[in-house]
């Protein structure tokens, strides 16, 4: 279901670039354009093409092709991934164009690929993905264990949830770590923001903020709370380091300070709380109460979401944080804008925002009331035995011992 | 090497491959509001629902590629098209949705019908007005879309956009024709008559009424008049071998010439407005990018859409044969 609605309200993408910034869609088209074609060709028609055949061909292709076509359906999305980000880190960090009348003239097809921040967006991208994946199904798992159903589903996803987290969850912080290095380097404003600092130069030792309530207007922020001493270290490594602030971004370069500032608390706070969930997961399983300590439990189904809320975070830091370029340093976002008047716009918007919601209402009713029913009704897993091969490949048992045992009709 | 002109070939193909294929689903989409027997439109949905996500993907191809290869034409037809295109995209995510959720709902899975067929029907009219659009000519001011979001609300675009509606509820209705047995066959018979005669008037009268209104589409005529003569010919040929098959013994004669009376109606559509990418103003060699750009899209087609054809053709050959009485898990 999540596909269905993803696959419908990502169609509308291909269309905005000229819709609502037709001057970007004139500029970048030689690009950007080039990118998505391919997205296109080796990815949407992948995974729409075998998506017929996942759901509804089991019993017309038999289980091997199913797998098969269940693989491609994964391997479409993930090339997808790709290309999009792809794309997107070109608009952060363009490279390999040269311009010509306004328009732009792609030099070096490898740099504008493989353009400087795509190499770390990528995987910081995909682990999240991972990450939420993860998150969503461990909080179902223990939603299960709490109200005492399904207790054997409910038992794998959790152990599989979470252990996957455990790998994901250290990888992503060193990404992470290494993108916010070339985040400073290539977009400094972006960063500059995201820490909440005005001036050029912070007081020493700083603080970290956690919240703040910037004022543009006067470059300066009018209420902070902050951890003492903890911003000199997570951003200087060193006890009385400074940290450099908005400031010494001209003021008409500038993001605004509250929208960057919040999506990478987002991120950063629900990757502290995931990280040290992950530590209490593993501490748990050793002394064999990873299934029975309610307080993991049900900070587990509180966690549901917040994968999907952390990545969201982390796009709006990335969005936001460009402004106000649409290509970093390249075009400015006012002057991408289509010739399409306002009110117009407005009223599209508006008519989106219902039907969105109409959307993400079906879709959050219906999700919820799957879970509510629980796993009887969808299809068998491998047993969980020992190794993880067998919890790998569930689609070749289920379809095996389907075909040994036809439903009966 | 002409490479703009093989650009416009391929993003030409998609859009007909779109037309086509997407044609027959949302005219069954269309269609799915009249019968009052749950039992024919769940069939008549389960016809369409294994491949009609791989059919939606045609138009993102043909816009990425006039995005890729013609940014310029790109930058100017998207927001001279503001309006149908914006609503089109919900009536298309409208009808996509509904494809889920009425299958997780069944008391009451008529309101998901309903919001399946308006998604559909609005979707298909959108596209209709865009043609009657293309055809009337866009103003451009050098680069920029000079004129106003609402020139495609004329009756000559509302006369097309019916035409176009008319012409996918007769591929809708020819697929039903195919893939259906017992009271979705017979259901499907019914509309086809009266969606062919419908379909045929229409596209009679807008032809007539673009030669007759504008001076562009006369020129072509006179330009090109044993071609255009040709076509039309062909396609009243077509229309009346079309009605004759309703009903037949051959299940799927209706359908194949209902796609060839689309093609046909895009070609004659070609023959009007190329060379021009934004019609009567800028032909497709002054709309295109540069080479570095037409040559990445153009080897990344040729090596890929081979794949692509052969893996569609596949999944259209798994769900082959009448669409099962219980679903496709039966």
């Amino acid at each position: 279901m999540g596909f269905g609605v993803g696959v419908v309200t990502g169609i509308v993408l291909s269309f905005e670039f000229g819709l609502g910034f037709a001057r970007f869609g004139q500029m970048a088209g030689p690009a950007i354009g080039p990118m998505i074609a391919l997205e296109v060709l080796t990815s949407f028609f992948l995974e729409a093409g075998f998506l017929g055949i996942m759901l509804f061909g089991l019993n017309r292709v038999g289980p091997k092709l199913h797998f098969f076509a269940t693989c491609m359906v994964a391997l479409g999305t993930l090339l997808s991934a790709t290309w999009i980000l792809s794309a997107n880190s070109w608009m952060q960090t363009p490279d390999g164009v040269a311009i010509d009348h306004g328009h732009v003239v792609v030099t070096d097809w490898l740099r504008v690929v493989v353009n400087p921040s795509w190499l770390i967006r990528l995987p910081h991208m995909l682990t999240a993905a991972y990450l939420t994946a993860c998150f969503l199904v461990s909080g179902i798992g223990a939603w299960y264990l709490l109200r005492k159903e399904h207790l054997e589903f409910g038992k794998r996803t959790v152990s599989l949830g979470m252990g996957f987290a455990t790998v994901l969850i250290a990888v992503q912080v060193f990404i992470g770590d290494i993108l916010y290095g070339r985040m400073l380097q290539y977009q400094p404003s972006k960063m500059q923001a995201a820490e909440g600092f005005w001036e050029t130069e912070s007081e020493s030792p700083a603080p970290y903020y956690w919240i703040i309530v910037p004022d543009q207007e006067s470059q300066r922020n009018r209420f902070t709370l902050g951890t003492p001493y903890l911003g000199s270290i997570w951003l200087t490594h060193s006890l009385d380091g400074r940290v450099k602030g908005l400031k010494n971004t001209p003021r008409d370069r500038q993001p605004y300070m509250g929208l960057v500032f919040y999506g990478f608390r987002t991120m950063y706070g629900i990757a502290i709380l995931m990280f040290s969930l992950v530590v209490a997961s593993l501490w748990l399983r050793l002394r064999g109460r990873l299934f029975t300590a309610r307080w993991f439990l049900r900070a587990l189904v509180v966690m549901t979401p917040s994968g999907v809320l952390a990545t969201l975070g982390g796009w709006y830091l990335a969005e936001t944080g460009r402004q106000p370029w649409v290509i970093y340093g390249v075009l400015r976002t006012v002057d991408a804008v289509s010739p399409v008047p306002p009110n117009v716009l407005l009223s599209t918007l508006i008519l989106f925002i219902c039907v969105y919601t109409l959307f993400l209402t079906g879709f959050l009713a219906y999700t919820g009331r799957l879970i509510r029913r629980g796993p009887d009704e969808a299809p068998e897993y491998a047993e969980a035995r020992g190794s993880l091969k067998p919890a790998l490949m569930p689609a070749i048992s289920n379809a095996a011992s389907r075909a040994v045992q036809p439903k009966e009709a | 090497m002409d490479l703009p002109l093989f650009s416009a070939l391929f993003a030409v193909c998609s859009l007909l491959l779109y037309i086509l294929l997407d044609g027959f689903d949302l005219g069954v989409g269309a269609l799915l509001l009249l019968p009052r027997d749950e039992h024919v439109r769940d069939r008549m949905v389960d016809s369409i629902v294994p491949i009609w996500d791989g059919n939606e993907t045609w138009l993102i191809m043909a816009g990425i590629t006039l995005f890729a290869a013609f940014p310029v034409a790109y930058g100017i037809l998207l927001p001279a098209f503001y309006l149908p295109l914006m609503i089109m995209l919900l009536g298309l995510g409208l009808r996509g949705v509904s494809f889920e959720f009425r299958m997780q709902v069944s008391r009451a899975r008529w309101a998901w019908d309903i919001a399946f067929g308006l998604g559909s029907i609005v979707a298909a009219l959108m596209q209709g007005l865009i043609v009657g659009g293309l055809i009337q000519g866009v103003a451009v001011d050098g680069e920029r879309f000079s004129g106003s979001v609402f020139d495609v609300c004329t009756a000559f675009c509302l006369m097309v956009a019916i035409s176009v509606l008319a012409g996918y509820v007769v591929l809708g209705a020819g697929w039903l024709h195919l893939k259906g047995t017992g009271p979705v066959r017979m259901f499907a018979e019914r509309s086809l008559r009266v969606a062919a005669v419908a379909f045929v008037s229409l596209a009679i009268l807008s032809t007539a009424a673009a030669a007759v209104a504008y001076e562009t589409v006369m020129t072509a005529w006179a330009a090109h008049p044993v071609l255009l003569t040709a076509i039309s010919v062909t396609f009243l040929a077509v229309a009346l071998m079309l009605l004759r098959a309703v009903g037949a013994r051959a299940d799927g004669r209706p359908f194949y010439l209902g796609l060839t009376l689309f093609a046909l109606g895009v070609i004659g559509l070609g023959v009007v407005i190329l060379p021009y990418m934004v019609p009567y103003r800028l032909t497709l060699w002054e709309a295109a990018s540069a080479r570095s750009s037409q040559l990445f899209v153009l080897i990344g087609a040729l090596v890929v859409t081979p794949i692509v054809l052969g893996y569609s053709a596949f999944a259209y050959y798994v769900f082959r044969g009448k669409t099962p009485e219980h679903g496709w898990e039966t």
